[in-house]
């Protein structure tokens, strides 16, 4: 099995923070999010501080990987979690996608060497948010 | 209304990393999402929004966020203001001040917002992936659909298109895409017209 991360959305851990204040501020979420964009400290401070109950504020991204496995792992990634994506590239090779509550989720219930590459990818675009998951793990 | 387009993976990051000729676009839209800030709508409309259910919302809650001056943050049917704008605004007033009043009297937020019309406003977060929005231009452009969701769903179309024209040059209502009516005797009855407006 090898995962490749080759594209996500822009600033995952800013549109993370931006989701969790669109719910609970009466500011418009076009401008928490471009004030977040100018304030990193801001985002860290709120997703290191995450305490998710709602995954849906994990859900404003998507990741997009090249996976090299067999059909026996895609479908075992499927009925384990359903809103992950495949399209087939070609013999034992996927490109596959999925939001980083999807991935997170994954991660944190199966221990996997699929697992354990999706929280690479996570430490790659959302680092404070791969803190919360190893928080959460122990 | 407004309608922003935050965020989305463009198209050709993807395709940079893939084999030439692999995959058409359309069968790249499933992987690729797109997040709008939408603001100012009704709940009203906001409830038909969630019926789309392959996408992801956060909107702003009544549970935490106390309504202010709702007889300025309400959003009006243009059939209504045309001829009884005073049965309306009556209306308005008294929610108004019946929520306040609950407010006041110490009633949790969360229970005082049952008073509030679906006329309130409201912004949220929408993030879909392509295949999800290309379902939604479907229904939503159609000119069956509310006045207020066409609105919108009109505009997340114009943003999109010209974020990634190859892919969403073919989106819009049903009868566009399909090059038929699926509204059977439902059906508007002006598809040429409807076809010509939406075609690039």
């Amino acid at each position: 099995m090898r995962l490749t991360l080759i594209a996500h959305t822009p600033s995952p851990e800013a549109m993370i923070a931006a989701a969790m204040l669109t719910t609970t501020s009466g500011v418009k979420p076009s401008t928490i999010y471009e004030r977040l964009q100018a304030n990193p400290e801001k985002i860290n401070d709120i997703v290191s501080r995450l305490e998710v109950q709602h995954g849906s504020i994990l859900e404003h991204n998507r990741l997009v990987w090249i996976l090299e496995a067999d059909e026996h792992l895609v479908l075992d990634t499927l009925l384990k979690n359903k809103f992950f994506s495949f399209t087939r590239l070609g013999s034992g090779m996927w490109l596959m996608s999925a939001n980083l509550r999807a991935a997170l989720e994954y991660s944190k219930e199966y221990g996997s060497d699929l697992g354990d590459s999706l929280l690479d990818s996570i430490g790659t675009v959302a680092p404070n948010l791969r803190c919360f998951s190893e928080r959460k793990r122990t | 209304m407004k309608v922003k387009l935050l965020s989305y993976q463009p198209l050709k990051d993807v395709l940079s990393h893939l084999p030439a000729a692999k995959l058409s676009e359309k069968e790249l839209l499933g992987h690729l999402s797109f997040t709008f800030a939408l603001e100012g709508i009704s709940r009203a409309c906001s409830h038909q929004l969630v019926r789309h259910r392959v996408a992801s919302f956060s909107q702003q809650s009544q549970r935490y966020i106390q309504v202010r001056r709702l007889k300025t943050h309400v959003v009006a049917p243009p059939s209504v203001t045309a001829k009884s704008p005073e049965i309306f605004d009556s209306l308005i007033g008294q929610a108004s001040n019946a929520y306040q009043a609950l407010v006041d009297a110490g009633i949790p937020r969360e229970d005082a917002r049952f008073v509030l019309p679906n006329a309130t406003e409201t912004n949220l977060l929408v993030t879909m992936d392509g295949r999800s929005l290309v379902h939604f231009f479907g229904l939503r452009c159609c000119i069956r659909a509310q006045w207020e969701v066409k609105e919108l769903s009109d505009e997340m179309l114009r943003q999109v298109r010209e974020a990634e024209p190859g892919l969403f040059s073919g989106a819009g209502p049903y009868c566009f895409q399909l090059g038929r009516c699926p509204e059977g005797r439902f059906t508007c009855g002006r598809m040429g017209e409807v076809v010509e407006k939406y075609r690039v």
